[in-house]
C-alpha cells in the first residue's frame, strides 16, 4: 500500500502512532457532563467497540472523533495529528449511522457514490468503485433502487458501502444495528466483523449490546456515566474484568458486597452474608475492614442441595435459600437468596429433568478457587 | 376512520367540511360569477361573456398596477423565502428558541392597520432622521432612504409575509432527518454542500409552497401595502379607489377572478403535488410494514 | 487531488483548506440576520409607538414632546366605547369561529388518514386566493336587503320580511369576522390537535368515555395552547382589521384599526399611534395570560 506521508494517512504498518488517541477529553452540555477525563488509544487495523448503558456517553465519544462534536476540554488525535479544529468532512474518519441516515431522493448507487463525487472524482471512477462497494455487501441486485425499497438490513448494508467506498482509514458505527431484529443482528455482526478484516481499516463501533461488542471486538471499552470504565480484549473484559461496574454490565456476574476479614497474604478472607469467602488478592491494595465486592459469573456457579447436615465451610462455598429457576431454553437459571438478602443466580445448561429444590429450602452454591474475582472500585 | 364507526356519520361530517368550505368560499365564487356577466355587477339579467377578460389588457391603469403588484411580489418573495429559510435553519440549531419564534410568529398577530401606521410613522420619522443626519455630515446621500416609496412597501410585507413561510419551511423541516446532514459531512461534503445536495431537494416542496403563498399574499395585500407604498397603484389599491368612487370596472372583476383561478391552480398543484408525495410515503410505510430481512 | 484520490480519496484530504476564521465567525451571523431585520423594522417600530404616542401633534406631523392628550382623547370620548364594543363583538366571533372550526380540526386528526390531513386542511386556505378586501366587498351583494341571503329565504318562505340587521350593523361585521377568519381556528385548532395522539380516542373509547367527555377533560387540556393562540389571533383581528366595520359596519361599528387609519388620514399621528400602543398593549397581556395558563412554547413543539 503507497504511503502518503503528510496527510496522516499512515495505514497499518505503522506503528508509531495510533489511529485515534483520545486526551483528557471532557464533552459538557450546560452543567451536564456528557463525557471526562476520557483517554483510549486504538491501533490501525483494530476493530474497537465502545460498549456502555445508554446515555453513557459512548456515542458522544464517537461523534466527537468523528467531528460532529467539538469537546469541551482535551484533543483527538488521528494518526497523531491533533484534529480538533477540523469539521467531519475534513477528518480521515467516516461514519455508519443508527438509522435514517440515507438520502431518501438518491437511489442506492447514487447514495454510495456521493462521497466520491463530492470529492470530484469522474464519473467512471466512481460507476466502478461503486459497483465494488455493492459487490462487498452484497448489494449488487439492488444499485438503482430507492432507500425506502429496501429492508432495514439492506439500509445499513447501503451505508457501510457508502462509508467503505471512500477508502477512509477509520470507519466509525454509531449503533449500526440497533434497528435490526436479533436474527439479523446476529448475522450482521458476522458480516461486519468479516468485512473489517478483509478491508482492514480501523473500525470503531459504539453500541449497547455485549453479544454484539463480544461477537465483533478484537477490544472493547466500557463507557459508563461519562467516563471509561476499563478497556481490554473483549475475552478479558468478559472472563477477568477489572471494576465492579465491567462485572455487574458484562455477562451475568453475581457481585456480592463484603468486608475484608483477614488481608494478609496473597489470598484474602471477604466476609460475605456471614460467610468467610476466599479469594486471590490480585496483588490489589486491600486493608483488614474494607469494603469491597467480589464476583462470580453465574454460569461457574454450581447448586446443590443441603441434606440435613452442614457441610464444612471451604472458602468457595455459601448457603442460602431457594427462590425459582427460570428456563431460558438453552440455560435455566436458579435463583437463590443469601441471608442478607443479596440474589445469587446459578446457570447450568438445561434440560436436567431432575425435580427442583422447594422455594424456601436450603441450597448451596460452590465454585472453582480461580472463578471469584476481587474488586476494590 | 374507525371500523365501528357510522358510515353515514362520517358522511355528514365531511359533508358540513365541505360546506363551511364552500361558505367561505362564496364571495370567491360570486366575484367568478360576476366576471362572466356581459352586463357586469348588479344587473337584472345574466348574459355569459367572456369579454372582460379580453378587455382587462385595454385597462391602462390596471395594467399599470399590475406590473407594480407583480413586481413586488417577486422583490418580496425573493427576500422574505430565502430570509425564512435562513431562520428556520436558525431556529433549529437554536438553544434558546422562544426568541426567535416570537419575533418571527408576532406579525400574524398584529392587526393589518396597527402595523401599517407603525411602521408608516416609523419610516417617516426615519426619513426625518436620515435627512437631518445628512444635513449634519454636509451630503444628500441619504435623503429619501426611507420616504414611502417601494422599498418601504417591499419591507412592510416581508413582515407580513416572513410568518407564513417560517412556518411553511418549518412544518416541511420537520419532516427531515438531520442524520442526513451529519451522513453527507461524513461523506466529505462540507456544511453548504450538503445543504444543497441533501436537505434542500427533501424540502425544496415548502421552499416552492413559501414562494406560492408569499405571492398570493403580496398580490392580495391591501391594508399595509395602501399605507406604505409610495406614489404608485398596486392591484387593490386601484381596485379600492374603483369600489369607492365609480364602483369596480367589470374588468376589474376579471382581473380578481383571472388572479384567484391562477392561485387556485397553484393550490391545486401544491395539493397534487403533496399527493404524489404521500403516495411514495405510504409505499414506504408499506416497506416498513413487511418483515424485516435481508 | 484527483491523482492521489486514486488511492485514497477520504485519508488523503489536504488539512489546510480549512475556512479562514473570520468566515467561521460570520456565518452565524448570517442566519441571524432575518432576526436582526424583524428588530430593526418590526420589534423597534412596535415599541416606539409607545414613545410616538406622547408626542406632540403639530399641524401636518408631530414634535417630540410628552403628553397624553392623545390617550385621552381616546379614553375620553366615544372612541373608548366603540373600542369596548368591538372587543365585545370580537369575542362573539371567536366564540362562533371555535364553535364551528375546532370540531373541523379535531374530524380531520382523528378521521381522516394521515397522509391525506395536510391535503384537507389546504382546501381552508382556498378563499385566501382572493384578497380579504374583495371577499369582504362581496359579501354586501350577498347580505343586503334584497341579497343573496335574504332573496334566498324569501324564496323558501321562511321569512317574510327580509332581514336588514345583516348588513350596516354589528352582526354585519361579526358574520364579515366569522367568515374571514373561521379558516385560523380551522388551522390553529390542527397543530394544537397534534398535542392529541390518536390513540387517545381509542382509549376513550375503551374507557367508555363520551364524546362531550372526551372533549372536556381530555382534548381541551391537551390543545388549549394551539386553541388559545387562535383564539387570540381572531380577537386582535376583529379589534385591528379596520375594513371589517368600515365596509359592513354601521354607526358605532368603530374598532382599534379603523381608529387608527382615521387619525392617520386626519393627520393626527400621536392618536394613531396611542391607538397602536394600546393595541399592542392588549395583545402582549393576552399572550402573556395564556403563556402564564397554558405555555405557549408547548404549540411549537410539533414545529421542532
Amino acid at each position: 500500500m503507497t504511503q502518503i506521508e503528510t496527510q496522516g494517512t499512515q495505514q497499518m504498518t505503522d506503528s508509531q502512532a495510533p489511529a485515534v488517541e483520545v486526551r483528557n477529553l471532557a464533552k459538557h452540555y450546560g452543567d451536564f457532563v456528557a463525557l471526562q477525563n476520557v483517554n483510549v488509544s486504538i491501533g490501525a487495523g483494530e476493530y474497537f467497540v465502545l460498549l456502555g448503558p445508554s446515555g453513557g456517553g459512548k456515542t458522544t465519544l464517537l461523534r466527537t472523533i468523528g467531528g460532529f462534536q467539538k469537546p469541551t476540554h482535551g484533543e483527538v488525535l488521528l494518526h497523531g495529528r491533533s484534529v480538533g479544529h477540523l469539521p467531519p468532512d475534513k477528518r480521515p474518519t467516516s461514519m455508519v449511522f443508527q438509522a435514517y441516515a440515507l438520502f431518501p431522493h438518491m437511489s442506492v448507487e447514487q447514495n454510495v457514490g456521493y462521497g466520491l463525487k463530492v470529492a470530484g472524482l469522474p464519473r467512471a471512477q466512481v460507476a466502478e468503485k461503486v459497483a465494488a462497494a455493492l459487490e462487498q455487501v452484497g448489494l449488487t441486485p439492488f444499485a438503482a433502487r430507492r432507500p425506502h425499497e429496501l429492508s432495514g438490513g439492506q439500509q445499513q448494508r447501503v451505508q457501510l458501502a457508502r462509508a467503505i467506498v471512500l477508502d477512509r482509514d477509520i470507519l466509525l458505527l454509531d449503533e449500526p444495528l440497533a434497528a435490526l431484529d436479533a436474527q439479523l443482528r446476529k448475522d450482521m455482526c458476522l458480516e461486519l466483523k468479516h468485512l473489517q478484516e478483509k478491508v482492514g481499516i480501523t473500525f470503531i463501533h459504539v453500541t449497547h449490546n455485549q453479544e454484539e461488542a463480544m461477537t465483533v471486538a478484537d477490544r472493547i471499552a466500557l463507557i459508563a456515566n461519562g467516563e471509561l470504565v476499563e478497556f481490554g480484549r473483549a475475552r478479558d473484559i468478559y472472563r477477568a474484568p477489572e471494576k465492579t461496574f465491567t462485572a455487574s454490565f458484562v455477562g451475568e456476574n453475581n457481585v456480592l458486597k463484603g468486608r475484608v476479614a483477614e488481608a494478609a497474604g496473597s489470598e484474602i478472607i471477604v466476609d460475605v452474608a456471614g460467610s468467610r469467602l476466599q479469594v486471590d488478592k490480585r496483588g490489589l491494595a486491600v486493608s483488614d475492614g474494607q469494603e469491597v465486592t467480589l464476583s462470580i459469573r453465574s454460569e461457574c456457579v454450581a447448586l446443590d442441595r443441603v441434606n440435613g447436615a452442614e457441610t464444612p465451610a471451604d472458602g468457595f462455598s455459601i448457603t442460602g435459600a431457594y427462590d425459582e429457576s427460570v428456563y431460558l431454553g438453552l440455560t435455566t437459571s436458579h435463583l437463590v437468596h443469601l441471608p442478607d438478602g443479596t440474589e445469587m443466580v446459578s446457570r447450568e445448561i438445561a434440560d436436567s429433568d431432575e425435580r427442583l429444590p422447594e422455594a424456601g429450602s436450603r441450597v448451596r452454591l460452590s465454585w472453582k478457587p480461580s472463578d471469584i474475582r476481587l474488586h476494590v472500585e | 376512520m374507525n371500523d365501528y364507526d357510522n358510515p353515514w356519520l362520517h358522511r355528514l361530517k365531511w359533508a358540513y367540511l365541505l360546506f363551511v368550505v364552500l361558505t367561505l368560499m362564496t364571495p370567491v365564487l360570486y366575484v367568478m360569477y360576476v366576471s362572466f356577466n356581459a352586463n357586469g355587477f348588479g344587473a337584472n339579467e345574466y348574459v355569459f361573456t367572456l369579454e372582460w377578460y379580453g378587455l382587462i389588457f385595454s385597462d391602462e391603469l390596471l395594467i399599470g398596477a399590475l406590473r407594480w403588484t407583480l413586481m413586488l411580489a417577486v422583490v418580496v418573495t425573493v427576500i422574505t423565502v430565502p430570509m425564512a429559510l435562513l431562520a428556520a435553519k436558525h431556529y433549529k440549531s437554536a438553544g434558546n428558541k422562544i426568541f426567535p419564534v416570537f419575533l418571527l410568529l408576532a406579525p400574524l398577530f398584529v392587526p393589518p392597520d396597527i402595523l401599517g401606521s407603525a411602521l408608516l410613522v416609523s419610516f417617516k420619522n426615519l426619513n426625518i432622521a436620515f435627512i437631518w443626519l445628512g444635513d449634519q455630515l454636509g451630503t444628500a446621500m441619504f435623503d429619501g432612504w426611507f420616504r414611502l416609496s417601494f422599498l418601504t412597501a417591499t419591507i412592510g410585507l416581508i413582515i407580513y409575509t416572513i410568518p407564513y413561510s417560517f412556518v411553511v419551511i418549518l412544518i416541511t423541516m420537520g419532516r427531515y432527518r438531520p442524520e442526513q446532514t451529519e451522513a453527507a459531512r461524513a461523506c466529505g461534503a462540507n456544511g453548504w454542500r450538503a445543504f444543497w445536495d441533501i436537505e434542500f431537494p427533501q424540502i425544496r416542496a415548502g421552499v416552492f409552497s413559501a414562494c406560492a403563498f408569499t405571492v398570493i399574499l403580496v398580490f392580495n395585500e391591501y391594508t399595509r401595502t395602501s399605507l406604505l407604498k409610495g406614489g404608485f397603484d398596486t392591484f387593490t389599491t386601484v381596485l379600492i379607489s374603483q369600489m369607492l368612487n365609480t364602483g369596480m370596472s367589470p374588468q376589474s372583476y376579471a382581473m380578481s377572478a383571472m388572479v384567484s383561478f391562477v392561485a387556485i391552480a397553484v393550490i391545486g398543484s401544491i395539493i397534487l403535488f403533496t399527493m404524489i408525495r404521500a403516495e411514495s410515503l405510504s409505499r414506504v410505510a408499506r416497506a416498513k410494514a413487511a418483515p424485516v430481512g435481508s | 487531488m484527483a491523482v492521489q484520490s486514486t488511492e485514497t480519496v477520504g485519508g488523503a484530504r489536504p488539512v489546510d483548506r480549512t475556512t479562514p476564521p473570520w468566515r467561521e465567525r460570520l456565518v452565524p451571523w448570517v442566519f441571524r440576520a432575518p432576526l436582526i431585520f424583524m428588530v430593526i423594522f418590526f420589534a423597534l417600530p412596535m415599541a416606539m409607538t409607545v414613545v410616538f404616542s406622547v408626542f406632540e401633534r403639530t399641524m401636518f406631523w408631530m414634535e417630540p414632546g410628552f403628553t397624553l392628550f392623545s390617550y385621552e382623547n381616546f379614553f375620553f370620548s366615544a372612541r373608548l366605547t366603540n373600542f369596548l364594543n368591538s372587543m365585545k363583538y370580537s369575542l362573539i366571533s371567536v366564540a362562533i369561529c371555535f364553535v364551528f372550526g375546532f370540531p373541523i380540526a379535531v374530524f380531520v386528526r382523528k378521521s381522516i388518514p394521515q397522509v391525506a390531513q395536510h391535503r384537507v386542511v389546504l382546501l381552508f386556505i382556498l378563499p385566501f386566493m382572493v384578497s380579504e378586501i374583495i371577499r369582504v366587498f362581496a359579501l354586501r351583494p350577498v347580505l343586503q336587503r334584497n341579497g343573496l341571503v335574504n332573496t334566498t329565504l324569501m324564496d323558501l318562505g321562511i321569512i317574510d320580511e327580509p332581514i336588514t340587521a345583516l348588513l350596516y350593523t354589528h352582526t354585519g361585521v361579526v358574520i364579515g369576522e366569522v367568515l374571514s377568519f373561521l379558516p385560523f381556528i380551522v388551522f390553529s385548532g390542527f397543530l394544537a390537535m397534534e398535542a392529541v395522539p390518536k390513540y387517545i380516542f381509542e382509549v376513550c373509547d375503551d374507557l367508555g368515555v363520551g364524546p362531550w367527555r372526551r372533549f372536556k377533560d381530555v382534548i381541551l387540556p391537551l390543545a388549549a395552547p394551539g386553541i388559545f393562540a387562535g383564539s387570540v389571533f381572531i380577537f386582535v383581528n376583529g379589534l385591528g382589521v379596520a375594513l371589517l366595520p368600515n365596509i359592513l359596519g354601521g354607526a358605532g361599528a368603530v374598532n382599534a384599526g379603523l381608529i387608527a387609519t382615521q387619525a392617520i388620514t386626519a393627520l393626527d399621528f400621536p392618536l394613531a399611534m396611542a391607538v397602536s400602543a394600546i393595541m399592542m398593549a392588549t395583545l402582549m397581556t393576552l399572550l402573556w395570560i395564556g403563556h402564564r395558563l397554558f405555555d405557549l412554547t408547548k404549540i411549537l413543539t410539533p414545529l421542532s
